[in-house]
């Protein structure tokens, strides 16, 4: 540095370090826009314009008949809500929420006390729960049609040990929500536990300890003191698995493809079938955003519970 | 006296749960070690009377699962390597370097982690049919060249770093890309970490997006291969059906056991936060 400086002499050096510190400045001002680019552009194209992209599509006739999208104004969404299968879909994507969601939150919530509690065992338990968290989709769907099997199926097999007459777990269409529900419990508590297990650890232990001194029994003392101070983590816990339990899709088109006669025909699936095997996309967008529509305005509505 | 009935009375529930957990996974395992006349009996056995390796061969034979195996190892790579490199760029500018439309921007990225993909799958079936990529590698990777999550993720480990930091690197001319290689992303590993087993595990379990762009076996993933063997075989080998399902499971459950201490405090730290 010192030699080049003596070589150049001082007024090629101020001149050269000025334009190098000018061009490094421009450059410094256009960097961070260099660096959130790729993502910006990305999230742009495969998320956002997807979003306006489908509200326009659901205005539109796309089908066999009509390759090219044509204006059809609310005809798709007047179908939609004359589709007496539509309605029926609805009911089973409410049954399936409102089953799912308050089991695999208190499951969760029940076996993270449980295992907060330096049980021996604690953390081979911890890895049992979670794993199906992290087992394919596809692999549980599997086993599971083997398991609920009607005639060789693992689970009549429990049943007859209790002396209980056999079950069309998956064929009869008064089981077969139940059963998907229960699958659909299986695969996810261990994620809530996991998050409830992290709160937990992150309470005020000086409170919890006070009330034990003070006399507080275990149950009062959870009701009383950690399930209010858990409140931030069961609103989140809640919104996860309303938006996870409207995505319910992968059991049913492996395990049911929606039957028998449509008894587990949920809403992610209702608009797979018309995009993809009707081709009819401009009526599966419609279908896609009133579903939407219904997720953010139960989301909202329990942030706003949940704050209130 | 009182609390020790009471810890039995917990331990014997935590119990019960684990049985029925355990179960579908020890069923899994068994079918899959079985002999085809032990699989339909009266009375389901609960051992085999011999390990029958021959299944997992039959099985692998039964279907190209070579190549969904390759194909998934490829499409995972891909798509953990381009939202590593999106969004630990992203994440450096957002975190560390102040310019218009910073807020903003960090605003669209958080807007963009409550867009599901069942949101976006048809809108993004026509784009891919324009472009011409549908039924190619194109179609299974560039839909997720960015993350909102990692995106964020990062962006939050990256403000933990102290300026000083910062300001020491750039006397000794380690600035911009060069401190983000050398100080912030190792500083950040177990973030990094987390959120590279976060999205290993989704994508390669993968089943709704692969299902929809893909038509032919020569790009098809390993969960598609394995739907499609299980709508082909159904009814009669369940032995190799249960093969086939360990051996596409295997890969995660071996990956999740060895970092599991490390992946599950990294993952309730991902929950927490997102």
């Amino acid at each position: 540095m010192q030699r080049s400086s003596a070589v150049m002499g001082p007024a090629t050096e101020t001149a050269a370090s000025l334009r190098a510190s000018r061009l490094s400045r421009n450059f410094r001002g256009v960097a961070p826009y260099l660096y959130v680019l790729p993502a910006l552009a990305a999230l742009c194209l495969w998320n956002y314009y997807p979003l306006l992209f489908l509200v326009d599509l659901s205005f539109h006739k796309l089908d066999a008949s009509s390759p090219v999208p044509t204006w059809d104004g609310l005809a798709n969404y007047r179908e939609l809500f004359a589709d007496p299968l539509f309605w029926r879909v609805l009911r089973n994507t409410a049954i399936y929420t409102f089953l799912t969601v308050p089991l695999s939150i208190g499951l969760g919530l029940a076996l993270a006390v449980a295992l907060n509690q330096r049980l021996f065992g604690a953390r081979l338990f911890r890895t049992l729960f979670y794993t199906p968290v992290v087992l394919p989709t596809v692999a549980a769907a599997t086993v599971a049609l083997w398991i609920f099997n009607s005639n060789y199926g693992l689970a009549n097999y429990l049943l007859e040990l209790l002396g209980r007459p056999p079950v069309g777990w998956l064929t009869d269409s008064s089981y077969a929500l139940w059963t998907i529900v229960a699958i659909g419990v299986w695969k996810t508590f261990g994620y809530f536990m996991l998050v409830y297990l992290a709160a937990l650890q992150a309470l005020p232990q000086a409170v919890l300890e006070a009330a034990r001194l003070d006399g507080a029994r275990p149950w009062d003392r959870f009701w009383s003191i950690t399930w209010p101070l858990l409140r931030p983590t069961t609103w989140f816990a809640t919104v996860i698995a309303l938006i996870l339990s409207f995505q319910a899709f992968d059991f049913i088109n492996i395990m049911t493809q929606g039957g028998p006669s449509n008894a587990t025909n949920l809403l992610v699936f209702y608009i797979y079938q018309h995009g993809f095997q009707y081709f009819r996309l401009g009526y599966a967008a419609a279908s896609a955003v009133v579903m939407f529509g219904l997720v953010y305005a139960i989301s909202a509505f329990v942030s706003f519970w949940f704050n209130r | 006296m009182m609390r020790a009935s009471r810890r039995a009375a917990i331990y014997v529930a935590v119990l019960a749960v684990a049985a029925v957990v355990a179960m579908p996974m020890y069923w899994l395992v068994v079918s899959a070690f079985k002999p085809s006349d032990e699989i339909f009996t009266a009375t389901p056995r609960w051992l085999p009377s011999h390990l029958e390796w021959q299944n997992f061969v039959l099985a692998w034979q039964g279907a190209a699962f070579g190549r969904y195996f390759i194909n998934s190892v490829l499409v995972v790579a891909a798509i953990l390597l381009l939202q590593l490199t999106t969004s630990s760029l992203a994440a450096f500018a957002l975190a560390r370097r102040r310019f218009a439309g910073r807020g903003f921007i960090l605003l669209a990225v958080i807007g963009a982690l409550i867009i599901p993909i069942q949101v976006t799958f048809l809108a993004n079936f026509i784009t891919l049919q324009h472009f011409g990529w549908l039924d190619s590698y194109w179609a299974l990777i560039a839909p997720f060249a960015a993350s909102a999550f990692g995106t964020f993720l990062l962006r939050q480990s990256f403000l933990a770093v102290p300026e000083a930091l910062e300001d020491a690197a750039r006397l000794d001319r380690c600035t911009g890309l060069a401190f983000l290689w050398h100080f912030l992303l190792p500083l950040s590993r177990p973030t990094v970490l987390a959120f590279t087993l976060v999205a290993l595990v989704a994508h390669w379990n993968d089943y709704f997006w692969p299902l929809i762009v893909t038509n032919r076996d020569a790009i098809r993933t390993l969960p598609i291969g394995l739907a499609m063997f299980v709508s082909q075989e159904v009814t009669t080998d369940w032995n190799l059906l249960m093969a086939a399902t360990l051996f596409v499971a295997a890969p995660m459950l071996v990956i999740f056991f060895f970092t599991q201490r490390y992946f599950i405090r990294s993952h309730m730290h991902a929950g927490l936060k997102r």
